[in-house]
């Protein structure tokens, strides 16, 4: 067994891969605020029905949710330079962590608008009318009475959308990002071994998506979103998340 | 230098993808069916809480959970291929690692990740059903298993349709990540086309289209079994 599993190994890689845990949470969270703005415009958009722009926010939605993150990566890490290199401007030397954030971030916004627009179309038609009877303007409308309660219904979902965004960020290393896994290449060239490091990294994937998923808990508790198990609007709307 | 994108090529790369559509199946309608039937029978122990497998399969349901899928794959895959040989020798068998292909393995690394998440949808899906069902059941004298079956899971099935569903196509684009580990699906069969011209993205926009094409086909077909199986729950508040 021992020539199987270093315990040793497996204890001496944790310092390692935690030293690169930054990378991991700079990828989660830019994604996560630049997917949050993108995905509110691809949600205004189709909440608004703009012509042209709603069309292809369906295809753009459509073709991210059909599509493994793996492929989106290396498309975007090879077409976009390509893309940009059409106005003359070279790109091919910027940094891969700029590519796969690009990546990530398409790929989140499309799951948030989705999430976004079901939530703000989960709150009854009749709460606006309501807010118009006794004058509020349409901003006013929206800022003081549909989204406090939008916000209700999509948090689930948002906390799946995150936890999911960081599991996918495992696949950064395929383009040589260095985060969490991709140290590990750097250790297991030094000790010719890798299972030990890469079970050190599930554990440490495990803990950071326990603590996010007890965070939103906590949020979730906060707000006061009733219990995830009744509501169906919610469940499916947590299917979407994923 | 303009943008250079061989059309050509890129419909010649989707001929080549097709073929291999059907690893993409086996690699997901496997897993998902042995996903569904373990996944369901974790939901009913956790359910009934049968000590002391229920506290059991929560804490490995809730561990793999956090645990991507590449990292469930190579993890596997390593040791699969560090213990496979000693463990042949043990049983006497005269089979090597090299004589598995890695296609299995991939598949019972997705039927791992399949089960786990078909066993939560499973168990939110029969805890939909009231309390008050059971107990009506039990009332009229049906035994646990007949319960389940004829009350219980007929009213769960409406709920978990979308919800399978979706773990399907989460399926699907998973099955992408078996390209990490040597299996030659549709990923790693289009980019080897590319490999004598360097046309990679052609290679990659062929896979992604043919990915895209296949997860809306999935959303279709569920959309349909929906509108089926709620046949019966029309009206009421769902």
């Amino acid at each position: 067994m021992s020539n199987i599993f270093s315990l040793e190994l497996f204890i001496d890689s944790f310092p390692i891969l935690l030293s690169r845990i930054h990378i991991t949470l700079f990828i989660v969270i830019v994604a996560l605020l630049l997917g949050l703005v993108l995905g509110t415009c691809v949600a205004v958009v189709r909440l608004y029905r703009v012509p042209v722009l709603t069309q292809m926010a369906i295809v753009y939605v459509s073709f991210i949710r059909g599509i493994p993150i793996l492929v989106l990566l290396f498309i975007i890490y090879i077409g976009l330079p390509l893309l940009v290199g059409t106005i003359g401007l070279n790109i091919n030397r910027w940094d891969t962590l700029f590519f796969v954030m690009i990546a990530y971030v398409v790929n989140t916004a499309a799951f948030l608008s989705e999430i976004l627009r079901s939530a703000v179309a989960g709150v009854e038609k009749g709460q606006t009318e309501a807010a118009y009877s006794v004058g509020l303007t349409r901003w006013q409308a929206f800022y003081r009475i549909v989204a406090p309660q939008a916000t209700k219904i999509a948090i689930p979902a948002l906390g799946n959308t995150v936890v999911s965004l960081l599991k996918d960020t495992s696949l950064a290393y395929t383009l040589g990002v260095i985060d969490i896994i991709g140290v590990i290449n750097a250790i297991s060239s030094n000790t010719h071994r890798s299972l030990e490091a890469y079970t050190a990294a599930a554990f440490i994937f495990f803990g950071l998506s326990a603590v996010m998923e007890k965070g939103f808990r906590w949020v979730e508790l906060r707000l006061g979103v009733k219990n995830t198990t009744q509501g169906s609007a919610q469940k499916k709307l947590a299917a979407v998340g994923r | 230098m303009g943008f250079q994108f061989d059309l050509g090529f890129l419909v010649y790369e989707l001929g080549i993808g097709i073929r291999y559509v059907p690893v993409v199946f086996l690699l997901s309608v496997v897993p998902l069916i042995i996903g569904l039937l373990l996944g369901t029978g974790i939901a009913v122990v956790r359910l009934l809480s049968l000590h002391p497998f229920d506290k059991i399969l929560a804490m490995l349901v809730i561990f793999l959970r956090g645990v991507p899928l590449v990292l469930q794959l190579t993890i596997l895959y390593l040791t699969f291929s560090l213990g496979f040989d000693s463990l042949a020798k043990a049983l006497g068998l005269a089979a090597t690692a090299k004589d598995i292909p890695y296609t299995f393995v991939a598949i019972v690394g997705l039927s791992v990740n399949a089960t786990v998440y078909l066993s939560e949808v499973m168990r939110t899906s029969l805890q939909s059903v009231g309390v008050g069902q059971y107990e009506a059941a039990y009332s009229v004298g049906l035994t646990t298993g007949q319960t389940l079956r004829r009350i219980v899971l007929p009213q769960a099935l409406p709920m978990a349709v979308p919800l399978v569903g979706s773990q399907f196509i989460s399926l699907i684009k998973g099955s992408a990540i078996a390209s990490l580990i040597s299996v030659v699906e549709v990923i790693n069969a289009t980019v080897y086309e590319a490999n004598g011209n360097y046309k990679f993205l052609e290679a990659y926009v062929a896979a992604g289209i043919i990915y895209w094409v296949l997860c809306m086909g999935v959303e279709r077909l569920v959309a349909w079994l929906e509108a089926r199986v709620g046949i019966y729950s029309r009206g009421g508040v769902a």
